[in-house]
């Protein structure tokens, strides 16, 4: 079937929610991909981090085999090691608390919210906020939307989720306005990713922790995207001067197959009981041994430093760029500012046909996430081609 | 028992050549047999020697996300101090609302978990000028790390 026959069937056959470049891959290997005649791409966005360790790692497609080939899946009525192991580890490695695993982050989010608004129940709170940023993502499910002010605001699928508000990001004094004795929970993403690559700053990250333990809120750290590598240590918490209370975790934490995991501190833990929260997939062998197979791959100090390095260079080979005005973010997550005028979803269309695969999270910006195990010639080819995709840019 | 009864590695040598060659035969069988006791000897201390690595590790890890905790205790179930009004927030005032959360206390559980993630010295140097403006941030560092050598 070739691409034209694929799209006309797909428009056929599937819900029309995506906008899709017209490209078919059918294979990947660590930062590069190739599509249906032949062609190479270098990999930037990773399936928006999804493929942290490279396209077909060669140790998650080994556990995913090994462990297909023996239990797929006996739902949560019965024990399983793999996901126990990986609550383990997932804890071990970042709260201490209780995991509950899910199946994609805003599921995990679901999760999150549902342990706020308990928590805040159990202190006698009748009606329990939710606060979070403008342009936070948080998700799709109605809870997750309900956090996610721009998706939101769609009339068409109101009536929202009731105990949800916004307010404007990385705005300190604002936030510690909005944060009173019925708030259940702020939601922070540390660094926005799907606004476009925008961090916290340390005084808000630091109002909203005082915020919480000031009003018996929990803090929590949706490091979906954040998490797992991306920024140059595990989790993106690690590098700012808070713990949250809970944590939730996705995209990368899979290696390509979905997962979720909300990660509580301490006591919460404890606050969700047989009957309040569930899922029949969640938790599942194969994805549960493809999980443990990323972390051990990605908690790894050196491969972490690496990050951080190779996201510095990255940096600062991009800022001298002409027509790169800023890079925001931190280790592999890069947002980069182009100059005022410049189209970024053409320079992205323009690198796609260059064969190199970033996005375009918002008008002006391109995000890069690559693989967390992208070599440095790999690097230096991508600032090479945006270099060249920016002049042909200004000379056309 | 006749000589011919016996196995061939038990017959006595029919001449000097052969003692020679059966002698050999010992010695390289021995050398084998002892460059395996040591490759396993080897393997073993190397295997000892990562598990007291990782063990190390763990405990180095485990102190300093206690430190962490006392610094920042998670989960903290009871609320504490006046209860905000909610307000519909101001897009410009940012307010000088002075942090009962020191600075300082932030920016040592920066330093902990930074180093908890493995990060230098000179990395979290760098955060916490960043970060927190702190010029001299070599009393801090060697509560978390240790003197500089």
């Amino acid at each position: 079937m070739n691409l034209a026959d694929l799209q006309a069937l797909e428009r056929r056959c599937l819900m029309q929610t995506y906008r899709r470049a017209p490209v078919e891959f059918v294979r990947g290997e660590g930062a590069l991909l190739w599509d249906s005649e032949g062609k190479q791409y270098l990999d930037f966005l990773a399936g928006i981090s999804v493929c942290s360790v490279g396209h077909c790692n060669p140790a998650v497609v080994a556990a995913v085999r090994e462990q297909a080939g023996r239990l797929m899946h006996v739902s949560n009525l019965f024990y399983s090691e793999p996901m126990v192991r990986l609550a383990e580890r997932l804890s071990g490695s970042s709260l201490g608390g209780k995991v509950f695993l899910a199946n994609s982050g805003t599921e995990a989010n679901e999760c999150a919210i549902k342990i706020a608004r308990k928590k805040a129940h159990i202190r006698g709170v009748e009606n329990p906020e939710i606060v979070s940023f403008e342009r936070d993502f948080h998700g799709r499910t109605y809870g997750a939307l309900a956090a996610t002010p721009k998706l939101a605001e769609n009339p068409a699928l109101g009536p929202m989720l009731p105990g949800f508000r916004a307010v404007p990001f990385d705005h300190a004094g604002a936030l510690r306005e909005a944060v009173y004795e019925n708030t259940a929970a702020v939601m922070i993403e540390p660094i926005q990713g799907e606004s476009g690559i925008y961090p916290l700053s340390e005084e808000t990250l630091l109002a909203a922790r005082r915020a919480c333990d000031e009003t018996g809120a929990l803090l929590i750290f949706d490091e979906i995207q954040t998490g797992v590598g991306r920024t140059g240590s595990l989790w993106a918490y690690e590098q700012t001067p808070v713990r949250p209370d809970l944590l939730t975790s996705a995209k990368a934490l899979g290696g390509g197959l979905p997962i979720g995991a909300c990660i509580a501190a301490g006591e919460l833990g404890e606050v969700l009981e047989a009957g309040d929260h569930g899922s029949t997939f969640a938790g599942g062998a194969v994805v549960s041994a493809a999980a443990l197979a990323v972390l051990e791959l990605v908690d790894d100090p050196a491969l972490l430093r690496r990050v951080r390095e190779l996201g510095a260079g990255l940096r600062d080979s991009l800022l001298a760029i002409d027509g790169v005005v800023e890079v925001r973010g931190r280790g592999l997550m890069l947002g980069v500012g182009l100059s005022e005028g410049i189209d970024a979803a053409e320079v992205a269309a323009a690198l796609l046909r260059e064969g190199l695969i970033v996005n375009v999270p918002e008008p002006g910006t391109l995000r890069l996430l690559p693989p967390l195990t992208v070599d440095s010639a790999q690097v230096e080819r991508a600032v090479a081609l945006i270099a060249a995709a920016l002049l042909s840019y200004a000379a056309a | 028992m006749s000589v011919e009864k016996l196995p061939p590695e038990q017959r006595p040598p029919a001449s000097a050549a052969d003692a020679a060659a059966r002698l050999a035969k010992i010695v390289d069988a021995a050398e084998r047999a002892a460059a395996g006791v040591i490759d396993e000897a080897e393997a073993q201390a190397q295997r000892q020697l990562d598990e007291a690595h990782k063990r190390a590790d763990r405990v180095v890890a485990e102190r300093l996300r206690e430190l962490a905790d006392e610094l920042d205790p998670p989960g903290r179930s009871e609320p504490r101090g006046a209860h905000l009004r909610p307000v519909d927030p101001a897009p410009e005032d940012d307010g000088e609302a002075p942090p009962p959360r020191s600075a300082s206390a932030g920016a040592r559980l920066l330093a902990t978990q930074m180093a908890v993630s493995g990060a230098g010295r000179a990395e979290i140097e760098d955060r916490l000028r960043e970060g927190f403006a702190i010029d001299d941030t070599s009393e801090l560092l060697d509560a978390i790390l240790g003197p500089e050598e």
